[in-house]
Order: structure tokens, then sequence, then C-alpha cells
């Protein structure tokens, strides 16, 4: 069901931005996973996903997130979350504590600011 | 005169011609004390008396003494008509020799005359000298009058009788031929069946090699299809072309052709000349004004082939070709109902959906199109529904059907937008078969929203049948075929398909009927459908004809799907498969929606039974094809939810895994798990802030 989600890439100078639209799970998060390692360089200091468009989000996608997160770490890297505030992926940020290991913007600018 | 008397009796009996000649023999000879008695029966058309029956000089039937009219005893007393008595044979004309080395000394003989016409002549002799008296003489002609009426009587009967036989034979041959278009009947392919008519049409005309020569219309050629006796023919792959040698003359003139010597004929073919055939006769084979090829039989003695044969031949080929028609047609139709088996795909279970369709060839001859269903998931829970109609028949509008509905296919997983999808296809079309048209219904259901977004190139509008059996065809505006302009566009139009409703998708075979408005076909599915009927049983009434009441003349499609109203208790069943996740968590939001969950509540309890159900996929399993269950019940605003597998709990490996749990029990207000020998069990429970009945 690939058109479950759509990974959508955008650079900033060195820096890349996934936009992750749609559906995120067991099924498709091999595919999401394959597409943000290829954004990690060793150029960027860091990674942005924006989540702001993800319409659904689970455990398959916050373990994934987490993973980036540890090997954007390994490679003193940062991982930068964006998501729509009051949104319920945001609720799954904050269940998960997902929130509090990463940096979480309200919007890509913020993420490329900070 | 009573031993005469029975002369004409004997006559009574049911004697062939040549019996009751030896019986009237004896009872003359009887009656006048002579050694000797014959008849010999006159042959018109050569104008001699043959010997047909002897008493005492039997040879003379035996040699087949044949006497010229006027010459002798014999041939005298025809052509004079009257009685001659020979007293001492020595000294007269007496043309058969036979007489004389009989030893025969005096003769009377008489004609036997019916009417004015001379049947042939009676004698009786002695081997002594007798001199014959008047009235022997007139005793011979009475019996020679009695006898001639009896024969008269015989030839009649005689004549019957072979009527009769040659009826007989007649109406043995016509079933023999009706035996020809029986073989049709059967299940046989094209070549069985051509060997199968060779064999009784052989048979039928006693020949000793039969042949079928198919044309092969865009070679010209006649090729060597199916042979008895000259079965070389056939492996030696024989092409003759139209207009040469025997068989490609009666293809190209249309008319039987005999050749009685073989030798001395154009014949091209060297099999026939080199398997011995002496004489053939040959006849096309015509399907009305087309030739389908020739029927030759051939005998291997010289033969003169009779307009009788000639006759039987014709007709017979004649049933060999309405035969050959029909296995030919159903042999076609065999092949394009594999195609259409093949190309259309089964229908995929969708919870909460009901899914019915079918597709008919039409009844009559080989008119099968090119009209096609199709569903398949488009992701976010929305399902595709596919009715197209490729114009045209046969083989060639099967296959660009199939064309079709795969490029839509792989238009629609692309991403397009629906109208999207037809525009590229309008475009694809001319490339795959220049000027034909198309005509397709695409929709995409949303079941989540209750809605399909509907597009139509110059197909029936969409019919929805609401719970309450209003029924109307959604206002879907047509736009052109595809096919027919390139620059045409394909408008989107939204249709509402509240929980409970049907949609129908049809073919105009469904409900066409010739000379009648598409409107009033139309208006009889509107009202078949707003009676609800089950998605099956709609599906087989509309194919069983019951709109056209007629059997439908045209191939048809029809599509039913029914959005099943998601009650308090939901039960459901999906396969051990990641790809079944989105399905689910797709109708489990609908049936969150109605009970009155609010957007975060719906979330929450999704992920949970998210979380629980891709814990039953990953479980381990036998091999096979392994499934799942989610039951979700609601009461007094209350949701639960039991996801049951069939596995066995596993803890979850890996470092960033085993968060399932903590989300389920952070998420639900309780999580229970229940672990036993035929699986495991998770069971949750969630108050609702604002339950609304459903």
């Amino acid at each position: 069901m690939t058109s479950l989600v759509t990974v959508r890439e955008d650079w900033h100078g060195d820096v890349p931005v996934a936009r992750i639209e749609g559906e995120v799970d067991a099924a498709n998060v091999a595919d999401v996973a394959a597409r943000l390692r290829g954004l990690m360089t060793n150029r960027a200091m860091r990674l942005v996903v924006d989540l702001a468009a993800t319409s659904y989000l689970d455990s398959a996608g916050i373990n994934l997130l987490f993973a980036i997160g540890e090997e954007l770490r390994s490679r003193q890297q940062k991982l930068h979350l964006v998501v729509a505030e009051g949104s319920p992926v945001t609720r799954m940020l904050r269940l998960t504590s997902l929130d509090r290991a990463h940096p979480t913007h309200a919007s890509v600018e913020e993420a490329l600011a900070a | 005169m009573e031993a005469l008397l029975r002369v004409s009796d004997a006559a009574l009996g049911s004697l062939s011609l040549d019996e009751l000649l030896v019986e009237l023999l004896e009872r003359i000879s009887e009656i006048l004390h002579s050694d000797t008695a014959a008849f010999l029966m006159l042959d018109e058309a050569a104008g001699v008396l043959v010997a047909t029956a002897a008493k005492g000089i039997e040879e003379e039937v035996e040699a087949g003494v044949r006497i010229p009219l006027g010459r002798g005893f014999a041939g005298r007393i025809a052509a004079e008509r009257r009685p001659i008595i020979i007293e001492d044979v020595d000294h007269a004309e007496i043309f058969n020799p036979i007489l004389r080395q009989k030893g025969i000394r005096s003769l009377l003989g008489v004609p036997l005359m019916a009417e004015d016409t001379v049947l042939g002549v009676l004698h009786v002799g002695t081997l002594t000298p007798r001199r014959f008296t008047e009235g022997d003489r007139d005793l011979l002609q009475l019996a020679g009058e009695r006898a001639a009426l009896a024969i008269r009587h015989a030839r009649l009967y005689d004549a019957e009788r072979v009527a009769r036989a040659e009826a007989q034979a007649a109406a043995a041959r016509l079933t023999a031929l009706q035996r020809v278009s029986d073989a049709a009947l059967g299940s046989l392919s094209v070549d069985e069946l051509l060997v199968e008519l060779l064999e009784r049409i052989s048979e039928i005309l006693r020949s000793d090699t039969a042949a079928f020569l198919m044309l092969d219309e865009a070679a010209g050629v006649l090729v060597a299809t199916a042979a008895k006796g000259i079965e070389e023919e056939v492996e030696a792959g024989v092409r003759i072309p139209l207009g040469r040698g025997f068989a490609g003359r009666i293809a190209a003139e249309r008319r039987p052709i005999t050749i009685e010597d073989v030798d001395h004929a154009d014949v091209l073919n060297p099999i026939l000349r080199q398997k011995g055939i002496r004489s053939l006769l040959g006849v096309p084979l015509m399907a009305e004004d087309t030739v389908l090829g020739v029927l030759h039989v051939g005998s291997l003695t010289p033969r003169l082939f009779t307009e009788g044969d000639r006759d039987l031949l014709q007709l017979a080929a004649e049933r060999a070709a309405v035969a050959i028609e029909h296995t030919r047609m159903f042999e076609q139709r065999r092949v394009i109902e594999a195609i259409q088996h093949t190309l259309i795909p089964p229908l995929p279970n969708v919870p909460g959906l009901e899914l019915a369709a079918r597709y008919l060839p039409a009844a009559v001859g080989t008119t099968i199109g090119g009209d096609w269903y199709d569903v398949f998931p488009l992701g976010r829970g929305r399902l595709a529904l596919v009715v197209g109609d490729v114009m045209g028949h046969g083989v060639e509008a099967a296959t660009l059907m199939a064309q079709l509905r795969t490029a839509l296919r792989a238009y629609a997983l692309d991403g397009n937008e629906p109208g999207s999808v037809l525009e590229r296809m309008n475009r694809l079309l001319p490339s795959l078969s220049p000027g034909t048209m198309t005509t397709v219904a695409y929709l995409v259901l949303d079941p989540e929203s209750e809605s399909a977004t509907a597009v139509s190139a110059g197909h029936i509008p969409p019919l929805v049948v609401h719970a309450d059996g209003t029924a109307s065809f959604a206002p879907v505006e047509g736009d052109p075929p595809l096919g027919v302009s390139r620059t045409a566009a394909y408008g989107e139009h939204r249709i509402e398909v509240p929980a409970g409703a049907t949609l129908v998708l049809a073919t105009d075979g469904a409900v066409e009927v010739r000379g009648e408005s598409l409107d009033d076909g139309l208006e009889r599915l509107r009202a078949l459908a707003a009676r609800r009927p089950g998605t099956e049983t709609l599906c087989d009434a509309v194919a069983g004809g019951e709109v056209t009441q007629v059997p439908p003349a045209d191939d048809l499609a029809i599509l039913v799907v029914r959005l099943n109203e998601l009650s308090d208790r939901l039960h459901t069943s999906w396969p051990a498969d990641p790809e079944a996740l989105a399905g689910l968590r797709h109708l489990l939001r609908r049936w969150l929606a109605r009970r009155g969950a609010g957007p975060d509540e719906a979330y929450d309890i999704t992920v949970a039974v998210q979380e629980a159900s891709a814990n039953a996929v990953e479980h381990a399993y036998a091999p096979g094809p392994a499934a799942f269950d989610v039951d979700a019940t609601y009461d007094a605003g209350e949701v639960t939810i039991a996801v049951r597998d069939h596995g066995q709990w596993r803890p979850a490996r890996g470092e960033h895994r085993g968060r399932g749990l903590p989300m389920m029990q952070a998420l639900m207000d309780s999580v229970e798990v229940e672990q036993g020998g035929a699986g495991t069990t998770i069971v949750m429970r969630r108050a609702l802030k604002r339950a609304v009945a459903a």
C-alpha cells in the first residue's frame, strides 16, 4: 500500500528536511526508514523530520524515530522533529517520551533556526 | 382350367418375379405335358429378349441367352406378336443353340402381352416330336395371358419393394447425415470433429478415402486438416493454392467436381496419386456465402460417382459446415471465456463492505465483448470500483479490456486522482487501439467519510440505493467515452454513500433491450435494486436477465457494493499480514465515529488496537494462512475491544521494540492479556467521554 505514505525531501542548505505525509504503520515503516537513512549525510549537523502532515503514527513509527535519533547521536548529529500543536501525533510523542529525547518544534523554520 | 386358375393364384403370393416365373413354368409344363418351358423377357431398350426363367433348359438362363427381336423362333414371336409352332427343330430357323443341344424336337411359343405391350415370350418344348394342336396353342396363350397379368402384378410389387428399399436406404442415409451434425453436439474440438465427420461420410458414401481441406483465407491456400485413408496428407501439411488442382478449383469455383480417372486429370497433390486413388468426388464446404474449405472422397478402384453421390456429399458437406462453424464458435468462446476468467480478478475481502460482481458473456453467438469490472484497495481505507465496456466483440475486445484494466490500476495506484486517471486512460487508448471507444465508470469509495468520488467516461451512472429503499442514479455528468476526444476532461463528482447504502455499477448489457430506450432498462434496474435484495441476489437477478426480461443479448458486467451499517458489536477477521492493519484501522475509525468517539479518542483506541494487532501479526505462526480476530463492543458508553490470535505471545525483541504494551496501557483504561494453549487474547476497555447512541 505504497500510497498510504509519502516522504518528501527538501534541502535547506546542507540541512535535509523529510516531510512524512500520510500514515506510518508496521506495513510501510521499512520504506520510511530507508528514505530517512538516505538523508543522513556527514555534512549536515541535523536531520529535520516534519510530522505535521502525518495522519497516523503508532509504535512502529515511534520506534523508528528513536532508532534514527540514536544513529544520528552516535555521529554527533541531531534529530529535530516538527509537529502540529495539539495533533494526535503530538500526544503519541509525549506518551512515549520521544519529545523529551529530541527537540520538538512547531514549524520547519523553527527547527532550522534552533 | 382349374390348373390354369392356379397360374394366377400364384401371383397372389409374395413371391419375387424370378420365383414367380419359375413357379409358373412348373405349372405350365404340367398342364401342357411339355418337357421344357421358358420365359424370355423383353429388354425394350436393348431390343433383345433375355432368357429369364427356364425349366428343363436351365442352361439358357445360366448362359444369359439374348435373342434379338425378329430373329429366330422367340425373336419372331415377339416381333410378330403371334404364336409360332415348330414341329421339327432340325428344319427350322432357331437362333438359340441350346435348344438343339438339349435335343428339343418340337416347340410352341406365344407372346406375353400386357394390353398392347409385348412383355416377352413364353415357350414350351418336347424332347420327342410332337404336333402341338390349336388347343395346345390356345391353352398356352391363355396361360401366357394369365402369366403376363401375374408378371405385371409381380413387377409392380417388385417395383414397390425396390422403392420401399430405396426409401429405407435414403432414410438410413439421412439418419447417417443427421449423425454428421450430431457430432457437433459433443464437446469435440474442431480437429476431433473433422475426424469423426470423415468416418461417417466415408461410411455413407462407401468411399476408401475422405479428407477435409480448410481454407486459410489470409494465405489463400487450402490446408489438409483431416483425412481418412490418406492421413499422409495431413502429416505432410499439404497446402493447395486456391484455383489450382482438384481441391483448389472446387473452392475457387464453389462447385462439386468429379474425377473419373485421376491419371488423366489435373490433380496437384501427389499423395492422391501415390495412394493409388483412381476416382475422386469433391464439394465445397460453404457457410452461408463463405467458403470454409473442401470435402472430398476417393475410391481406390475406378468408380463413376453418380449425381446421387454428389448430392449426398453436398448434403453431408452442408451439415459438416454447420457443425464446424458451431464447434469453431464454441472453441473461440471457450478461449475468450478463459481470458475473461483469468483477467477478471477475485474480489478483495474488505470487512465492513459487502462486495458482489458478475461478468457474463453474451448468450447468443460469439458476441463476447470487452465488459469488465475491477475492485482494488487504494490505501487509507479507500477502495477503487471500476466497471467498463470496450466497444466491440471477440478476442480483440477482450484483450484490449485486459490492457485498459491494468492501465487503470497502474494510474490509480500511482496516486492519481480519479479525473486524472481517466484523462490518462483517454490519452493512452488511441495508442493501444486506434479508433476504438470505451466507456468506464470509476469510483473511489471512502467508507470512513461515507462518500465516493465518481468519474464517468460516457458510462451508465452509478446507482445509489439507501437503507430506506430510496434509489436514484447519481448525477454523475457523463464525460465523453475514452477514445473520442484527446482533449476530453473528466470531472469528479462526490456521491454520499451513507452506512447501509448500496452502490450498483453496471454495463449497458445488463439493462439494454434492443429497440427500447436505455432509460426504461435503467428504471427497471432502479426498481429492482430499490427492493434491497442481497448483493449476491441482485447480481444473480441482473445476470439472469431480470432487468432485460430476455436473456441478455450483449455481455454484461455488474458490481454491487454495500457499505454495512456497523452495529454496536463488530466481529472481524483479518489475515495475519501487516497489510491488513490499514484496513482494520479505517474500519475501526468508522465504527468509533458512529459510537460518538471524538477524534483524539478514536486515535488513541485505534493506536492501541493496532499495537495489539501488530503483536498478533508478528507472533510466530505455523505455515499456512493465519488470521486474527478483532471484536469490538460498545455498551453503556464503554468500548471493549478483544484482539485474539492463535499463536504464542512472544516478548518483544530488539532495543526499540516492546513499546506496544506500555502504549496500550497508556491509551486505554484497562488492558488484559490472556494466554492459553489456543492463542493470546488482549482485551482493552475505554469509556468514551461523550457517548452518543449510534
